[in-house]
């Protein structure tokens, strides 16, 4: 499937760890021609995605380092990512970098692939997302749309 | 991982002893987070703890004051693996409160729903968590490298539950259809046909599954378990029926309270269930033992072909049963979409009443009950939920001294690896079993930090 699929990955009901649904929702609110959203998904569930899609945008709250806001955008390549993927954690471990280690090992990966994370300040259960967050939404949706070709 | 001689017992054994530590302080593979510790002191296995330190979650007492239309939708956030049991079991006890008996096409749809979160709970556990043991993988994506075929028979099987949840409960997790008498709306004819084709596929992929297991070599360790399960007049049970025992014991839903009592252990955040004052068991194992003349046709062919008998109690082989449960869930959800035949609304009306409401449905992972009491307008005063999980908790740690005790002599990485496997047989999922209530943390100043 050449149609290019965006997914927010994360809880939106613990602080900014919302912002990939949320970013996710702004995309699709904002229609783009020719493009999939998930709003919210699961990393397990990210895998059958990987393995059948060309083009894939995955939006997900980046751990806390002391910036938040602070937005990356990882264009996964060939090569294995330093992010300490492994198979052995519980399902709780299982995230979005081992949902595409799963698809690698499984033989097949989107010809483009990005992530986008968006460091997170708090990820406390009922709370929105905080200011520093809040104030990245629309650059956040903007590299969404631009890593999906729109 | 970690495993050393002399460690914890610093400060406590005297210096003659020869003390083993067997410890994984985060347990692999499993839903939640907890870890172990075995310690064996001159020989002998002297303490076995399954720590649960996940937060307690206190949804009991969040239910209080709340209506209990509202029973199904907040008891689904504990746990994102099993979100539609706890909403059976709410509704149902919630039904029996207000005495109101649903109709049958309502419970068939019902236990189609739930026939997609058996497929998506035990092919996540058989081939992401517990299939990794049995072929020597740290894990799944070790495993995939060199398993393509059956890593993805895997995901095909949880995707088909996935199918299932989506359609009828309106989306893959934490379903959203569901109410208290039946639910929001029915599917549509088309939905079911796009449906039938998923679960037909899932059907052959859950038979595929029984015969993988089946391969497997397994230790040589069998336990004297109490099974408790529902049992259902002609099903195999799913959701629906009422309580046995492998002892022979037979009695209502409402009768589990009299029966069965939680405990506080000092090293977990999770209660341990104790039934007559002994450990028993939930499950695959448990429902398999005591239902196997419930078997749907294809699936009791696929257990005699892995040669299950009429029951098993090698913890280890649960891997085994649980891929025949799979055939089981493809079997009844193709059998409900094909004589599907809605006769009455979508959902029935429950008036409020005072009263009591007990309800009890299988969970992937075992038996889960909840009670509630209700006040005359319908707001919910008491609610206890007893998950699969607590109930198993004293039986994983039986296993572990029954099964390290013999093998001490190993490699202390070796065994250690194979205590968490031993724990991995459950299915434990410590995110259900720490929903609950009351906690009083005792400390015991003698035993080391972990």
């Amino acid at each position: 499937m050449s149609r290019p699929l965006v997914v927010g990955v994360g809880n939106p009901d613990r602080g900014d760890d919302a912002i990939g649904p949320h970013v996710a929702a702004r995309v699709a609110a904002l229609g783009p021609p020719g493009v999939d959203v998930v709003e919210r998904g699961e990393p397990v569930d990210l895998v059958p995605h990987l393995l059948e899609r060309d083009h894939m945008v995955i939006v997900d709250a980046a751990a806390p380092r002391g910036r938040p806001g602070r937005l990356r955008v990882h264009v996964v390549g060939a090569t294995a990512p330093a992010a300490g993927a492994g198979g052995a954690g519980g399902t709780h471990g299982f995230g979005v970098a081992e949902a595409v280690e799963l698809a690698r090992a499984l033989g097949r990966l989107p010809a483009r692939l990005v992530l986008i994370g968006v460091e997170a300040g708090t990820l406390s259960a009922g709370e929105p997302l905080s200011a520093a967050v809040s104030g990245c939404v629309d650059e956040a949706v903007r590299a969404t749309l631009t890593a999906a070709g729109r | 991982m970690s495993h050393r001689r002399d460690g914890w017992m610093d400060g406590l054994a005297d210096g003659d002893v020869e003390a083993l530590e067997l410890r994984a302080a985060t347990l692999a593979r499993v839903e939640g987070e907890g870890g172990m510790r075995v310690l064996v002191r001159d020989g002998q296995v002297s303490d076995v703890r399954l720590d649960i330190y996940e937060p307690p979650r206190f949804f009991e007492a969040l239910l209080r004051g709340r209506a209990a239309t509202e029973a199904p939708d907040i008891t689904s956030r504990i746990c994102g693996i099993c979100p539609v049991a706890y909403q059976m079991s709410a509704c149902l006890a919630v039904e029996d409160a207000c005495g109101v008996e649903i109709p049958e096409h309502i419970r068939l749809l019902r236990r189609l729903l739930y026939c997609g979160e058996w497929l998506e709970s035990h092919a996540l556990h058989v081939y992401l968590l517990h299939a990794p043991d049995f072929l020597g993988y740290p894990g799944a994506i070790e495993m995939a490298r060199d398993h393509r075929d059956a890593v993805n028979r895997g995901l095909r099987l949880k995707q088909a539950g996935n199918a299932v949840l989506a359609t009828i409960g309106g989306r893959a997790v934490h379903p959203v259809n569901v109410r208290v008498g039946g639910f929001h709306r029915l599917p549509r004819t088309g939905e079911l046909r796009e449906l039938r084709a998923v679960v037909a596929t899932a059907l052959d992929d859950a038979l595929a599954t029984v015969e993988m297991a089946a391969g497997f070599d397994y230790p040589d360790f069998e336990q004297p378990y109490e099974y408790v399960s529902l049992r259902h007049e002609r099903d195999y049970p799913i959701e629906a029926g009422s309580f046995v025992t492998s002892s022979g014991e037979a009695f209502p839903v409402a009768g589990f309270p009299d029966r069965v009592t939680e405990e506080h252990v000092e090293h977990s955040n999770a209660l341990h269930a104790r039934m007559g004052g002994g450990t028993y068991v939930v499950g695959p194992l448990a429902r398999y033992s005591l239902n196997a003349d419930r078997l749907t046709p294809l699936a009791r062919q696929a257990a005699d072909r892995a040669q299950l008998g009429p029951t098993c109690r090698n913890p280890f082989r649960s891997i085994v049963v649980r891929a025949v449960e799979l055939v089981v869930a493809a079997e009844e959800a193709l059998r409900i979409l094909d004589g599907w035949a809605p006769e009455g609304p979508a959902a029935v009306p429950v008036p409020p009443r005072a009263g009591t409401g007990h309800g009890a449905t299988e969970a992937p992972r075992g038996a889960l009950y909840h009670r509630y009491e209700l006040a005359p307008d319908g707001t919910i005063v008491q609610a206890a939920i007893v998950p699969p999980t607590s109930q198993n908790l004293a039986s994983i740690e039986a296993d572990l001294r029954g099964f390290v005790q013999p093998r001490i002599g190993l490699d202390a990485e070796e065994l250690t690896r194979q205590c968490e496997q031993a724990i991995r047989n459950y299915d434990p999922c410590i995110s259900c079993a720490t929903h609950f209530l009351t906690l009083t943390v005792e400390t015991d100043d003698t035993v080391g930090p972990g």
